[in-house]
């Protein structure tokens, strides 16, 4: 079952009626937990699939009960790194292909949800283990992972967060306007998903199909090359912001007609003035979930041991960091290549902050964030690295070189 | 140990850390008071926080001290819990 279409909203408006004309929270809970069953039912193609999930979920509970009992960071790294294996095995990661005999990785299962559920499994089991959360039954863990409004593309909610609303299960929007505000944005999402992006995309396949085919490029003219090269390199960018900030419109606006407050997952990502800007603005839930369980332990236990190295360690933080983040995306080498590029985005950026404050000191750092024309330079230098970097997530590596090298090549052919 | 006095430990914190000796500490000020303070010194703070109050932070503290409605008072207030100090 897809997002934005007429059985999802069909069932988004009868859910509501529903929720607010029953009488308690356990009610409301209730209708929720089946609500939530019957999405990932419908959702997964077939029984090894919602079997696979189920088992999934299911191991990360048992382990935070052991962890809730026995805090210990040998228990948390034994599970993690299995679970980490079981989840590139059903994701069927090129990366481990090779390592494993072809008949495992041809399964049945398809995993829609398990990139979000093993974040939201890490994250659950961390604050667990260092005592952040004090208390969740199997039903609340259960539809924390299978929340139908974050199931398939996020975004990545927090336990504690949800665990509080799943418990007190209120209606939060009280006033006739919050409620009217809800179901608009519902519609401009659902604007965004159904006519905007496929209009971006279909553009983004045409023009980038010309540039698979080099020969069809040397009859353009040097604008309609240029023109067409512009379709290709934003065009994705441009698809993705309102697909994804679409369904993010949707989920968010849905979730909070039920009692449940879902993260803000954008605000403004194509303004970002550096790619670390960009990651606290764009799917700033995934953003936020790097710092905090991937970048921040990493950082911190090398500087913690080698203080007077720390800021030289922070690079290869950052880069490790990304190049989990990029690989999460996806299972072939591209999102390795997107990862590691968003990684080295990072580190240029903090290299060039501190060459300014080696120059000119904090001071000299402030006057600089705060010039308008520095501003300007460097959401333009940002967006177009970003632009560039998108090259690589919708398909593989050699295609993306192809389309660079024959643009490149047309180019010069009219030199 | 008062919360003054934790006030003014972390003050010396804030400094060396961000090696500004103007830094004089607030509790209304947020993370947007404090040019520089992003992600990696959020950390490197945090880590000598950790030794001078002898303490330790979990990883979704760490990631709320810089949230929305966070601030220096809700630092000292969250140092002050850990270390037992009376106000």
């Amino acid at each position: 079952m897809s997002i934005p279409s007429l059985e999802f909203l069909l069932g988004l408006f009868l859910l509501v009626a529903v929720f607010h004309a029953l009488p308690s929270a356990a009610w409301r809970r209730i209708l929720l937990s089946c609500c939530n069953l019957a999405f990932v039912w419908f959702t997964l193609p077939n029984g090894w699939s919602r079997l696979a999930l189920i088992l999934f979920a299911l191991s990360g509970y048992a382990a935070g009960r052991v962890l809730w009992r026995r805090p210990y960071s040998a228990i948390f790294a034994i599970y993690t790194a299995l679970l980490v294996a079981v989840f590139m095995v059903l994701k069927k990661y090129e990366l481990i292909s090779v390592l494993l005999p072809q008949r495992i990785m041809e399964h049945p299962i398809v995993a829609v949800g398990l990139s979000y559920m093993l974040f939201r499994q890490i994250h659950f089991l961390v604050d667990v283990m260092q005592q952040q959360i004090p208390e969740f039954s199997l039903g609340s863990y259960l539809n924390y992972q299978f929340n139908l409004f974050g199931f398939i593309s996020g975004p990545i909610q927090r336990f504690e967060d949800f665990g509080g609303q799943w418990r007190s299960m209120q209606p939060l929007l009280l006033e006739r306007h919050e409620v009217l505000r809800a179901y608009f944005r519902i519609f401009i999402g659902v604007v965004k998903v159904s006519a905007i992006s496929p209009y971006f995309w279909d553009n983004y396949q045409a023009q980038r199909s010309m540039f698979l085919h080099p020969g069809s490029l040397l009859s353009l003219s040097q604008v309609s090359l240029l023109s067409r090269f512009a379709v290709v390199f934003y065009g994705y960018l441009v698809f993705l912001y309102f697909n994804f900030s679409g369904y993010c419109d949707i989920v968010i606006a849905a979730a909070a007609l039920v009692a449940i407050k879902m993260p803000e997952n954008f605000d403004q990502p194509y303004l970002s003035r550096n790619v670390s800007d960009y990651w606290t603005r764009f799917h700033q839930s995934l953003g936020f979930w790097v710092r905090d369980y991937l970048f921040t332990p990493m950082y911190k236990s090398l500087a913690t041991h080698w203080s007077r190295q720390a800021h030289l360690l922070v690079y290869p933080c950052y880069l490790v960091a990304f190049v989990i983040a990029g690989l999460w995306h996806g299972n072939s080498m591209n999102f390795l290549v997107f990862g590691l590029l968003h990684g080295l985005g990072i580190c240029a950026g903090k290299m060039w902050e501190n060459l300014i404050i080696w120059r000119s000191g904090r001071k000299g750092l402030k006057a600089y964030m705060a010039s308008r024309t520095v501003r300007f330079a460097a959401i333009v230098l940002t967006l177009n690295f970003v632009a560039f970097t998108m090259l690589f997530f919708p398909q593989n590596v050699a295609t993306a070189m192809a389309i660079l090298h024959n643009f490149g090549h047309a180019i010069k052919h009219r030199m | 140990m008062t919360e003054a006095e934790i006030r003014s430990e972390l003050q010396a914190v804030f400094r060396q850390v961000f090696g500004d000796d103007e830094i004089t500490l607030r509790d209304e000020m947020t993370a947007a008071d404090i040019e520089g303070w992003d992600s990696m010194m959020t950390i490197n703070l945090m880590i000598a926080v950790e030794k001078r109050f002898k303490i330790r932070f979990a990883a979704a503290e760490l990631a709320n001290i810089k949230a929305h409605g966070q601030n220096i008072g809700t630092l000292i207030a969250m140092i002050a819990k850990k270390t037992g100090a009376g106000a």
